[in-house]
Formats: structure tokens, sequence, C-alpha cells
């Protein structure tokens, strides 16, 4: 049932990363993006909870619970939304790829990343190989989605999306690295993603736009 | 000795701040690099004495300091010394011509310390997660420092280097999850230390190999995306060319080897579980010949001679790559010699450019002539410089890169020794058709004064051309000894 | 004999009773949700009944496909239904029953619909029946997929419900293996397409520009559009039914009637608060835009079937 439902949750993830790929607008980035943090904080709590029940002991897992909720359910969604209400929007088509080949490529890429996964010897474990192929493929879609995109608020997102996949294998295979390591981690990408959203301005106050494509000055 | 280690850099971050006499900022600034220098000096001394550094209490599965790492460090420290020499003559130019402010100078040492400081903590640390977010805090903390002029070309440089090097280890992430997970079912769950090289590299036989490897190629890929190898070093010639000449010089000197330094760690690992170099050695084998081809191709068509020089650094950890990927003692030797003439030369060579770039305001090659007759010091460095990073002796590169031909043939790599001979050759004339324009003839510009700035930048250049020609001569002998130690580590003999 | 008659009569019985409600539930849903008081839930029944009291308008023009493509589509939608097990141990065709079949009835009702909304040469018909006929294209794939998926598991890979039923008897721990959700999901979006919701079709609205299904059933009236709505509940309820005992076995092998009989209710709800949901949170896309939609029916499709083929 354990093991049910976290294949349940993960596969959700797995679907929000391909809803994500099929949007157009910003603002529903946004909102896939806050639907798939949830996912993922409802994946700590369940392995949090778990451990308690077995262990009888407090669960580092849970403090990732929450940091997942407050920062990437509320906080960052909000400030993203924020971002992308201030900068200027003028991407009539967000996409260099269409729709229906970009699905099908990312189709692809999670038929390879099970080939890779499926291929490792050493992971005797049917639900770890599972959840590592999700997890991978997660990473996958999102660095598609961020090679797809025009604007930079579309490439934050994908970064987010490669994070939330990150997070994800480290919690359903290891069931969570060390509480250092995954603080580390934790803080180390928020500030990633506050640098990024104040490049995002800056971009936007010495381009007069948040296109990428107009960022090719540098070539060779 | 640790704490020593991190607390410098952190503390001078947040003190550069509190003052408003721009020398007394310099001053600051430099008593840190200094510190950190000396530091490292007698982290040398204590490794040399007794093998390795640990750190006991709460840290102790964290920290950790054996002969690589503090050979490494040693680099890091002295590259930030002369580096921060060198920021004061630098910015002090800038300041004076009003192209920046107070508070962006102290910006500029706030982040460089920042950035040192991540560096150090990815150099110290045994715990691989704990090295992630220290390579990862690098990108960050040197994001703003390469879009440091805020114009068009410095922002799309840092946007690129930003999303690509995060993007890029965010594939080491997944690799050292892996690595964790091979941990957790050979070794059992035990936290910290299921992440520390020291530990892993100890039971190296009861993780599983094919876990290993494909942890291998997602940490190779991630931190080889930091390093520059080849199809990911978009961001390394944009990031060098724009940053400010003190910035591109750390990121080129420094940051390349700490990157490279976390693919070491893991490549012996997988090494010892496997049993053989000859899975990690293909791959290394692999990148640094397409890297160093990438390179001897696009140093023909570049304008701009930051940009060639952000080449030549991709090659030149190809050459590393090379070294490590051939993996015998001889090569292995050469890689980590390479690793400081490369930092030395390198630093050189950028800080000659901002002397350059101060003088003629212009980074395309075809602005600049007669660079010899305009400002001897620097210009003679540069020519140097460039006849040193492309391997001519007497200096200390042509050593290393021999070496590191010699130990491919004795490993009976043929085919490498060839290939990389020529990539090599052809970045030697690439080099010279570029460069030579610039230091022969007179400049036609009039309004341009013959001599240098002041005395600060061609005193740190004569210094690091001396490091650069004794090194092509002679290796200190405790340098050495730490060398042949590191070299031991990394095949997984010696070390303990 | 008798019996299996009998099995038939009590399911056809509850296919009509129960057909209607869940779109009630889902007007109910989305008139809460905009704060309105909305219809009743029963409000179908209501409409259904008022229907078959109208008089019957039938242009002058059109021949005797118009008049008889209502009673094909009901009937079809009817013999579908019939083919699936609603309870455990209750299905109206036991004798013959194959998942094809069910996916042909469907494209038999719909060939007569479009032939008669082409029949009275009115513009919107024609329109309606080309766009209908697009969409259900659209989404064959995806729906061809999940029913090789779903009958690849049994172990002698075959599309008779019976054995995939035998397979599901003794199966049913398998509730949320990553192949059921995923063709659950697909089938979900496959059936906003082929029952006319929102995103792919708007159902409330009479707009030229947009409607679709609407479009092809403008010209009829009373007895006729009765048996029409009809049978796209029955539709629905078919689709619902594949994806609440077939996709999701969970709590089917009981052997309590009453029991069975509220597990499947409930399921079937969830469902209808599934699709009440996509409706509410997207709005109606441009006719350009359904081959995304049926794209990603598609792609989830082919994920569950590799996941169903490789890891089970």
């Amino acid at each position: 049932m354990y093991h049910n439902m976290l294949n349940l949750l993960s596969i959700l993830m797995l679907i929000s990363a391909f809803s994500l790929i099929a949007n157009k607008r910003q603002n529903s980035y946004i909102s896939t993006f806050r639907f798939q943090s949830a996912l993922l904080a409802g994946i700590s709590l369940l392995v949090s909870v778990r451990a308690m029940i077995v262990t009888k002991a407090f669960d580092e897992v849970l403090i990732m619970f929450m940091l997942i909720v407050v920062f990437k359910v509320v906080v960052i969604p909000r400030y993203m939304k924020s971002t992308a209400e201030r900068v200027e929007y003028k991407v009539e088509k967000d996409f260099f790829i269409n729709i229906p080949m970009s699905m099908i490529i990312c189709c692809g890429l999670v038929v390879l990343s099970w080939y890779v996964i499926y291929n490792i010897d050493g992971i005797t474990d049917l639900d770890t190989k599972n959840y590592l192929i999700y997890s991978f493929s997660v990473v996958l879609l999102g660095l598609f989605f961020m090679i797809s995109r025009k604007k930079a608020i579309g490439q934050i997102i994908g970064f987010l999306v490669i994070e939330n996949g990150m997070f994800l294998a480290a919690m359903l295979t290891t069931e969570g690295m060390p509480m250092i390591v995954e603080l580390g981690l934790f803080f180390d990408l928020l500030t990633a993603f506050i640098i990024m959203g104040i490049f995002v301005f800056k971009i936007n106050s010495t381009f007069e736009s948040i296109d990428i494509n107009k960022l090719k000055n540098l070539k060779g | 000795m640790n704490s020593a280690f991190l607390a410098i850099p952190a503390i001078i971050a947040g003190l550069v701040w509190t003052n408003k006499n721009k020398t007394v900022i310099h001053f600051t600034n430099l008593a840190g690099a200094a510190a950190l220098l000396i530091t490292s000096v007698l982290a040398l001394a204590e490794v040399g004495r007794s093998k390795n550094i640990v750190t006991r209490g709460f840290f102790k599965d964290i920290f950790y300091i054996d002969s690589l790492s503090a050979y490494i460090l040693f680099i890091t420290a002295l590259a930030f010394f002369l580096v921060s020499m060198y920021s004061i003559s630098y910015f002090g130019e800038e300041l004076r011509k009003k192209v920046i402010t107070l508070s962006k100078l102290k910006l500029y040492y706030s982040l460089s310390n920042a950035f040192v400081f991540s560096m150090v903590l990815a150099l110290t640390t045994q715990n691989m997660g704990v090295m992630w977010i220290a390579i990862e805090a690098t990108t960050l903390a040197s994001a703003f420092l390469v879009g440091f002029y805020n114009n068009k070309s410095s922002i799309e440089a840092a946007w690129k280097y930003l999303i690509i090097c995060s993007v890029g280890i965010a594939f080491a992430l997944l690799g050292i999850i892996l690595l964790y997970y091979s941990s957790t079912i050979g070794l059992g769950s035990n936290k910290l230390l299921g992440l520390s090289w020291n530990y892993l590299l100890e039971n190296a036989s009861a993780l599983d190999s094919s876990i290993l490897k494909i942890s291998f190629i997602f940490i190779l890929i991630g931190f080889g995306t930091k390093v520059g190898f080849s199809p990911m070093h978009t961001w390394l010639p944009d990031a060098h060319s724009q940053a400010p000449s003190p910035v591109s010089s750390l990121l080129s000197g420094v940051l390349l080897n700490t990157a490279m330094y976390g693919i070491i760690r893991v490549m012996s690992i997988v090494n010892k579980s496997l049993h053989s170099s000859k899975y990690t050695g293909n791959l290394l084998l692999l990148l640094g010949l397409l890297s160093i081809g990438t390179a001897a191709v696009f140093v023909l068509v570049q304008q701009d001679y930051k940009r060639i020089l952000a080449y030549s650094s991709i090659e030149h950890m190809g050459i590393i790559a090379i070294g490590l990927g051939i993996c015998t003692p001889v090569s292995i030797f050469a890689a980590l010699y390479h690793t400081f003439n490369h930092a030395m030369t390198k630093s050189m060579l950028f800080i000659s450019t901002g002397n350059v770039y101060l003088k003629y305001h212009t980074k395309k090659i075809s602005g600049v002539k007669g660079l010899v007759k305009t400002m001897p010091v620097t210009g003679i460095a540069f020519l140097l410089g460039s006849f040193a990073i492309t391997g001519m002796p007497p200096f200390g590169v042509f050593m290393s890169e021999f070496n590191t031909v010699a130990a491919a043939l004795f490993s009976r790599n043929y085919l490498t020794a060839a290939l990389l001979l020529i990539f090599l050759a052809a970045v030697f004339g690439g080099f010279v058709k570029q460069m030579g324009k610039m230091f022969y003839g007179s400049n036609n510009m009039t309004e341009l004064q013959t001599g240098e700035l002041d005395k600060t930048g061609p005193f740190v250049l004569i210094i690091l051309l001396c490091i650069t020609i004794m090194l092509g001569v002679y290796i200190p002998e405790p340098i050495k000894a730490l060398m042949d130690n590191a070299t031991n580590i990394i095949l997984g003999i010696g070390g303990k | 004999m008798i019996e299996s008659i009998l099995k038939l009569i009590i399911q056809i019985m509850i296919t009509l009773l129960i057909a209607p409600l869940f779109t009630g539930v889902i007007r109910k849903m989305k008139a809460k949700v905009q704060h309105r008081v909305g219809a009743s839930v029963f409000q179908p029944y209501f409409d259904l009944t008022k229907l078959f009291k109208k008089d019957l308008v039938v242009s002058g023009t059109a021949s005797w496909i118009y008049n008889l493509a209502p009673y094909v589509y009901f009937i079809t939608a009817l013999a579908a239904m019939c083919c699936l097990p609603v309870v455990y141990g209750l299905t109206g065709f036991s004798f013959y029953t194959d998942l094809l079949v069910v996916v042909y009835l469907f494209v038999g009702g719909r060939i007569f619909m479009a032939l008669a909304a082409l029949d009275t040469g009115s513009t919107f018909g024609g329109m309606g029946s080309s766009r209908e006929m697009l969409v259900s294209a659209l989404v064959e794939p995806a729906l061809f997929i999940v029913i090789i998926t779903i009958s690849a598991r049994t172990e002698i890979a075959s599309t008779n419900i019976a054995d995939i039923y035998k397979y599901m008897a003794v199966n049913t721990g398998t509730a949320f293996t990553p192949m059921n959700i995923l063709l659950f999901a697909s089938t979900l979006l496959i059936l906003i397409a082929e029952t006319s919701r929102i995103p792919v079709d708007d159902p409330a609205t009479h707009l030229e520009l947009t409607m679709v299904h609407e479009a092809m059933i403008l010209e009829y009236s009373g007895r006729h559009l009765a048996f029409i709505e009809l049978g796209t509940y029955i539709k629905q309820l078919v689709f619902m039914t594949i994806m609440a005992n077939i996709l999701i076995p969970a709590g089917f092998d009981n052997s309590n009637f009453i029991l069975g009989f509220g597990i499947y209710l409930l399921k079937l709800l969830v469902i209808t608060v599934l699709v009440g949901l996509v409706e509410l949170n997207t709005v109606k896309f441009r006719l350009y835009s359904i081959p995304n939609f049926a794209v990603i029916a598609l792609v989830i499709s082919i994920l569950g079937f590799f996941t169903g083929f490789i890891l089970r």
C-alpha cells in the first residue's frame, strides 16, 4: 500500500511535468509547478511518517516536508507570479518546437531514462528502479522544458522542475540524504532561484524583454 | 586549521562592507588573502608531517584534508593572493575613471571572498554532498561577478553561466544520489559517513560497480560542465571574456581545478571498485580529446583576446583530463603538475589582459597594436605567457605536457598521443596567428600614453613570470613530495 | 439462458437509471464553484422526460437515415454498456464480449450521427460532423493503446472482456500500479474528448464557432433528441465503467451485490469529480489546439504501455 501510494504520487509528478510541457501560458506554468511541488510535499510527508512509524523516532524528512510546503508550494510560486507580472510580456509564441512534437520527444526521453535505469544491474529493488525512472524522467523533462521555451521565466520553471526531480530521487531511493546535505541543497537551490529572479529583472531592464532569443551577442 | 580556512574568507567578505575608505578595503582583502595563503602553507606542512588533517567533534565526518586537497588548496590560495594584489591596481584604476563606484568595489571583494569560501569548502570537505553544495555555491557567488559591468553582453554571459552551470551540475547531484544509494545498499545506512569519499574509497569493493558506472557518468557530465569539457563548454568563453580580468583569472585558474577535483575523487572510487581504470579512463580521454579539438578549432576564429585565452583554458582542462584518463603514476603526476602550471600561467595571462584592456579599452585583437612598445612589462609578460601556455620550453606547461605525452606513449595510447600532439600544434599555430598581431609594430593611436598604468600590476606579473619559469626547471622538494602523495591517493595506493 | 436474460435486463435498467445522474453532478459542482445555486442533480432526468413528451419536428428533406440515427446511436451505446461488467458476476452479454466491440459499437453510432447531420443539408450539421470525426480520429490511437495494454496484461493477451474480468478477479490488489494510473489518466482525457466536455467541446453553448457535438445534433428535437442525449450519457457511463472496473479494480471482487454496487457508484462519483475538476480548471480549446490535447492522452497511454510491459 505504501509503495502503491508513492507510485501514484510520483506518477502524478511525471504527468504534471508532461502537462507543463503542454502548457502555453506563464501563469499556468506557475500553477502546474505549484501542483507538482504539492505532490512532492505529499511524498515527503508519506516517507517521513512511515519512517517515524517504523523507527518510533523523529524523522528528519519531516523538516524537508515543511520546507517544501513553505517555499516550493507557497513562497516561490508567489514570487514567480509577481515577477511575471512586473516584467514586460511581449513574446507571442513561447516555444521553439510545437506541442505535439515536443510531447513525443518527451515520451522518447522517458523511454531513454527507462532504458538507462533498467540496465543497471546493481539496483535489484523493482520499486526503487521505478522511482528512479520517474525522477530521472522528471529531470529530463525539466531540462527539455528549459530548452524549448524562449522566456527567462520558463527557464527558471524548468530549473525548479529539475530540482523537484532531484528531491524525488533523493527521497525515494535513499529515504532522504543526510540532513545537513539536504538542508544545504535546499538553501543552495533557493539562492540559485533568487539570483535567477534578480537576473530576470536585469535582463528585462537591459534588453527591454525577457526573450532569451535576444541574448545572442556572444557567439563562437 | 579547517575552521581557519573557512573563517578567513567568510570574515573578510563581511568586513569589507564596514569601511568607507577604499585603501582600507583593498588592504583588508589583501590581508585576508595573505592569511589564507599562510594557512594553506601551514596546512601543507601539516600534511607533509602527518599525511592528513582530521577534524574532531560534530564535523568529524565532514572535513578532511589530505595531500591532494592541500595541494589544490595551496594553488587556490596562491592564485587568490596574487589576484587580490592585482585587484588593487585594476579596480583602483576603474575607480579613478569612475567606471565603478565604491559600493561596487565592496560588492566585488565581498563576492570574490564568498567565491573563494565556497571553493575552499569544496576542497576541505570529504562529504560528496557538501562538495556538491559548495561547487553549486561557486556558481552563485560568481554569477554576479561575471555580470559585474551590467551591460548587455555581460548580463548575457552571466545568465548563460548561471543556467548552464546550475543545470549541468544538477546531473552531478543525480550521480551523487546514486553513489549514496550504492553506499546504502552496499554498506548499510550510515547517514553522513555514507557520502564521505574517504570512507567510500576504503570500502570501494563493497559498492556495486554497475551503479557506480552510471553515477560516474552523471558526475562527469555535471562537474564536467563546470570544468568546461567540450560539449558543455559554451558558458566558459562568454563568462571568461565578459568578467572583469581579476575574476577571469580566478575562474580560469582556480574554479576549473576545483570542479576537476570533484571528478578526481569520484574517479578514484570507481577505479578502485572496478579494479581497473579502463572505464573512467576512456571517458576522460574522450572528453579530453574532444575539448582540446574544440579549442584548437575555435581559437582560430576568435576576434577577442580574452576569448582565445578562455578556449585555451578548455584545452588545458582537456590535457589534465587526458593525464587523469591514462592513469599511470607519471600521467597523474603530470596532470597535477599541469594543474599548477596552468593556474599560474593563465592567471598571468588574464592579469595581462586586464592591463591591456584598461589601456586600450577594447577586447578586440584588431584594436591592439604595438603592445610591447606601449606597455613594456605587460607586453613582455603577455608574450612570454602566450608562449608558455602553448607549451614552449622552458616554461612549466611544457614540462607537464611533455610528461603527459610521454605517459600516453608509455602506456601504448598511441592514438591519444598522436591526436594530442596534432591538436597542441594546431593551438600553437592559432595562438601565433591570432595573438602575434598584438605585440609588435607601433600603435598609430596618438592619444595613447606609453608606459604602464601603475607599479602593482607589473609587480604581480613579474612574480607570476618568475613562478612560471621556475616551475619549468625546478619543483621544490616538499611540493614534489606532496604531489607524489597526491598521485598515490588518486591511484588508490597510499593516502592514509 | 433465462438467467443471462435476467442479468441483461437488470444491467439495462441500472444503466438507464444511473447514466444521466453524473452529468447532473458535474453541472451542480460547476454551479457551486461559481457561487450559483444551480439546477438539481436530477435535472437531466427532468429534461429527458420533458423531451420525450414533446412533438417531433423533422425537416422535409430528411431521409430515413435522419429518423433512424438517434435510435442507432442510443442502441449502440446501450449495447456497449451491456458488454461491460458492472458488479462482480453481472455482465449483460456474458456469452461474447470484447473491448474492441465496445469501440466499434461507438464508431457505428457515430457514423450514423454524422451521416444524419449531413442528411438535412444544413451548414452546421456538416461542420459539426466533420469536427466530431476529427476529434474521434485524434483520440482513437490513445484509446487503442489503452485497450492493447489492458489486454496484454492478461496472461493470454486477449481483448475478451471475460478474460480481463477473470484476470481482475485474482489481481484486484494491483489497483495502483503505475500502468493502471497512467492508463486511468489517459482514459480520463479520452472520456473528455469522446463525450464532448470542456476543454474539447462545450456542451452548454451553441456558438457556431466553437460547438462540435451540439452542431451535429442541432436539427433534432423531441424524442429523437432525448435518445441522443441519453445515448451520450450512456457513452459517458461506459468510459467511466472502463475506468472504474477495469483500470482501478480495487474493491471489485465483492460477492455482495449491494456492497459491490455501492463501491461501483462511489468510484463513478470520484471519476465524475475528476472530470468536473478538469472542466473547472481549463477553458475551451481552439479547434486547432485539440491535437495537443489528444497527443497528451496518447503520450500518457504510451507511457502506461511501457511501464505495464516492463515493470510487471
